[in-house]
């Protein structure tokens, strides 16, 4: 019996279960936290410069009880969300129409290769002029960005199929619908959901960078802004909220891969 | 239940880059209904080519397949096919896969449930209907492959080489269940493999290919009884023709030379 099975690449790349591992790196931020303070105070560094860890979180605290940093949250979440939602329907919709007609694929071939080559950020300045300083143009860009991972890997899934098995729809008789839903689709699976993971995390740049360009609200705006009032506290108060909406959105949609990927996919 | 399969003057040509290669020349062969037929030569004589050809998969460059006279332009309901490789959709349980043809035929799936469920038991999968591929052995996974062919009765079955990647042991237990189910069933079996054993053991005749390009060679009618047992391989009539085909084998291997 050849049931060599492979190894479990998927568990390899899980975070560990808390254990030692988790202890460590919590004391290791803490280190690294207390270096940062000390560091800061010893040297008199201006919170111009570098705010202390302590002035930051008086800050982030203040705010958050204001409730001023939820409204430019709510502002950028809704961004990267409706963005995200976008592009990726876009590109999964565009992804299936190029692998169904071939035709198709290579007259948007070249477009799609320029359309990635131009930077979608260069276009913000274009955007806030047709768009306003609302959020549609940075939903826009979020979506042009979280488009192409989506697209590129629904057709990768989509046309990657095991030529014995597209063999055997045909030895059934299977019409190109039901090859679609029965073979091709379910295979586009694993390489769709990896996409939803890259285009969570360039989403979250996408927004936070187009609203540099021209907002009057949002985390990227309010960074601009504590630049601007020179408010470096606020700025660092803002990154750390940054960092946490991204390890929750980056996390929800590993978790919606597990969901996605249990039983069928996985061992 | 059983058909006739016929192929006539079945010539295939491949365009290459180097020029066209000719891969059957001239292949004429018939199988009656219920007949069990093995076709054996080495590799590159192009029986898998056939195979296909006969499958409706491959279109010939001359001549043509009939099936109980009617000339095949495609694939056909009224065949079944084993590849070399299970083929099983990994997302799908067993019995999942077995329904497969049932669902692109549209038919009844609470009908055809209960066959694909009759089948898998008969291989004695009975206890691993809702397994995945993966959590299956190789020989159990051809077992599932096998069951899903055979889920529409198709008159004619076509195997491709169904147990060359399995060991020794579960072959010649496969080859045990797969005369049972012929036995029961009666379709009109073509099965390809380069084993010699093989082929004379489940066979009603045994058709040598010889290579480049593939032609039948010639013919052996097996007179060993049915049912065929374990213990017919050590019986001198078994080997008597086990070394006629072999002879025959080497002896187009050294004409071609």
């Amino acid at each position: 019996m050849k049931s060599g099975q492979a190894p479990d690449v998927a568990s390899a790349l899980v975070i560990p279960r808390p254990g030692k591992e988790i202890v460590l790196s919590c004391l290791l931020l803490l280190l690294l936290v207390a270096g940062w303070e000390v560091i800061v105070r010893v040297r008199g560094i201006p919170p111009l410069i570098v705010p202390a860890p302590t002035v930051v979180w008086e800050s982030l605290v203040a705010h958050t009880r204001s409730g001023f940093l939820f409204t430019h949250l709510g502002v950028t979440l809704s961004e990267i969300l409706l963005g995200f939602l976008a592009g990726c329907l876009f590109g999964i919709g565009l992804g299936i129409g190029v692998a169904l007609s071939p035709l198709l694929g290579g007259v948007l071939h070249p477009y799609l290769i320029a359309s990635q080559a131009m930077p979608k950020l260069a276009l913000a300045p274009i955007f806030v002029m047709w768009f306003g300083f609302g959020i549609l143009p940075k939903v826009l860009i979020t979506a042009l960005i979280a488009f192409f991972p989506l697209f590129e890997n629904t057709v990768a899934g989509l046309n990657e199929v095991d030529r014995d098995a597209l063999e055997l729809f045909r030895a059934l008789r299977a019409t190109p619908w039901q090859t679609l839903r029965w073979l091709r689709l379910p295979n586009a699976v694993p390489f769709v959901v990896a996409g939803l993971k890259v285009a969570m995390v360039l989403s979250i740049v996408g927004a936070v960078v187009a609203e540099y360009v021209g907002a009057n609200r949002g985390l990227g705006a309010l960074i601009i802004s504590s630049q601007g009032m020179m408010d470096t506290p606020l700025m660092f108060a803002v990154f750390v909220v940054l960092v946490l909406l991204g390890v929750v959105l980056y996390q929800a949609v590993v978790l919606l891969e597990r969901a996605c990927l249990a039983k069928r996919y996985r061992e | 239940m059983a058909a006739r399969i016929e192929a006539l003057n079945i010539v295939k040509t491949f365009e290459t880059p180097s020029g066209p290669v000719q891969a059957l020349r001239g292949v004429d062969l018939t199988a009656r209904p219920g007949e069990f037929v093995t076709l054996v030569g080495e590799s590159g004589c192009g029986k898998t080519t056939l195979l296909r050809i006969l499958a409706g998969l491959l279109l010939p460059t001359q001549g043509e397949v009939r099936i109980d006279g009617t000339r095949l332009g495609g694939p056909s309901q009224e065949v079944g096919v084993v590849f070399q490789r299970p083929v099983l959709l990994p997302w799908r349980t067993a019995l999942e896969n077995v329904l497969l043809p049932a669902q692109v035929q549209r038919l009844p799936l609470a009908d055809a449930a209960v066959e694909a469920r009759n089948l898998l038991r008969t291989m004695g999968l009975g206890d691993f209907l809702d397994r995945f591929p993966r959590h299956l052995s190789g020989g159990m996974q051809q077992r599932v492959a096998m069951a899903r062919a055979l889920l529409l009765s198709p008159s004619i079955l076509l195997m491709d080489e169904p147990f060359g990647a399995l060991d020794a042991i579960t072959r010649e237990q496969m080859h045990l269940d797969l005369l049972t189910l012929w036995s029961a069933r009666r379709p009109t079996i073509l099965f390809v493999t380069h084993d010699i054993a093989e082929a004379v053991f489940l066979a009603d005749r045994v058709v040598l290919l010889s290579p480049r390009p593939g032609t039948v060679a010639e013919v052996f009618e097996v007179p060993l009884p049915r049912p065929r047992l374990p213990d017919h391989r050590f019986s001198g009539d078994f080997a008597a023709i086990c070394r006629a085909v072999k002879h025959a084998m080497q002896g187009n291997a050294e004409e071609g030379r």
